[in-house]
């Protein structure tokens, strides 16, 4: 696997083609979602907090699952990417916290319905997937291979 | 003047909203000290108004594991409250409680998890206590939750609670002293925006 490592924060999403290593760090009821054109090993990965943008004016795309994979559609287009080629692979969307009453809702679930929509939206083929639960993940995305590894504590490593 | 989002707070309310952490963590110090029958002091309270990834190493990195106690305060004052502890300040609890230690968090089983929680939970409601005396709210808690995990993804829940109102995250609360040894334990209460110009107002110390 490739040496350089380049770190997503929250709400955030970097590119790297050819080579190198998109790495986000604990995902709660957050999603990263790594879009690939294996053709140009170009690769993207986003780190989304919440499913929907309602903010009127404010500018932070990649906070929201639908204007985070939106706009990374199209900053990945420029570079030449085609949309038929580009797969999706993603992780998160846990409920950290069991509270019982419910009172907290499940943002981690209402992000997972939402990557799901967006993706099927914009055409975009997922080709696999680790959510849900209660655990946070770490994700390590390799650009080069396109594979996933997701770290997670008290659980094995998980390829994808 | 209402303010819309946390960077907009001025010196004042800043003091005012640090006093409210000193006196909510010097009642939860206090209760600390009777359940553990220790000595327990407070290091100075800090309000910090941060964006997510600073947030996230302020706490001390996304991937360190803690264990963290969660309840969400509503009524007039809404917002969530936790309780991050660290494998130090465990051991101290499990040390005074059940005169046990543990090496790590896999060791903890369902009793040493309820102690924890019990903790934490009395530590938060003496602080809202404290804090509802002082301003004169209404506020209700949930039953605690509690999570043994990654502390960036334990931080991301009120951030992901009020993301959709703001891009940073204000945080009210402080250190611990057990013993003259600061423990890591963090009391962090993070108010919703309404709920933040309701005690200010409440305080008398809204601008204008």
């Amino acid at each position: 696997m490739a040496e350089s490592k380049i770190i997503i924060g929250i709400a955030d999403m970097k590119m790297a083609k050819g080579e190198g290593m998109l790495v986000t760090y604990a995902l709660g009821s957050c999603i990263g979602i790594c879009l690939s054109d294996p053709m140009l090993k170009l690769g993207a990965l986003i780190h989304i907090m919440l499913p929907l943008n309602m903010e009127t004016g404010r500018k932070n795309t990649m906070k929201y699952a639908d204007t985070g994979i939106r706009e990374t559609l199209k900053q990945m287009e420029a570079k030449g990417a085609k949309r038929n080629r580009i797969t999706a692979k993603i992780a998160g969307g846990a409920k950290m916290f069991e509270d019982g009453g419910g009172s907290l809702g499940n943002i981690g679930l209402r992000n997972i319905e939402s990557v799901h929509m967006n993706l099927k939206k914009e055409g975009i083929h997922l080709l696999k997937e680790d959510v849900g639960g209660s655990v946070a993940r770490t994700l390590l995305f390799d650009v080069n291979s396109g594979l996933c590894c997701i770290r997670c504590y008290g659980r094995p490593e998980l390829i994808i | 003047m209402e303010i819309k989002n946390y960077d907009e707070l001025n010196s004042l309310e800043l003091d005012t909203l640090r006093e409210v952490g000193s006196i909510g963590t010097g009642n939860a110090a206090t209760a600390l000290s009777q359940m553990l029958g220790r000595q327990v002091r407070i290091t100075m309270p800090e309000v910090r108004i941060m964006e997510y990834n600073e947030a996230i190493e302020w706490i001390g990195g996304p991937e360190e594991i803690t264990a963290g106690v969660l309840v969400k305060l509503s009524g007039q004052l809404s917002g969530i409250m936790l309780s991050v502890q660290s494998l130090e300040f465990v051991n101290i609890v499990l040390e005074s409680m059940l005169s046990m230690t543990v090496k790590d968090y896999t060791e903890l089983a369902e009793l040493e998890g309820s102690a924890l929680v019990e903790v934490g939970n009395i530590m938060i409601s003496t602080f809202i206590n404290a804090l509802s005396g002082l301003a004169g709210m209404d506020v209700n808690l949930t039953v605690p939750a509690f999570t043994v995990d990654m502390q960036g993804a334990i931080l991301a829940v009120p951030m992901a609670e009020y993301g959709g109102q703001s891009d940073y995250i204000m945080t009210i609360g402080g250190n611990f002293v057990c013993d003259d040894k600061q423990v890591p334990c963090r009391l962090l209460m993070s108010p919703d925006l309404r709920s933040l110009n309701a005690l200010l107002r409440k305080l008398g110390v809204s601008n204008g």
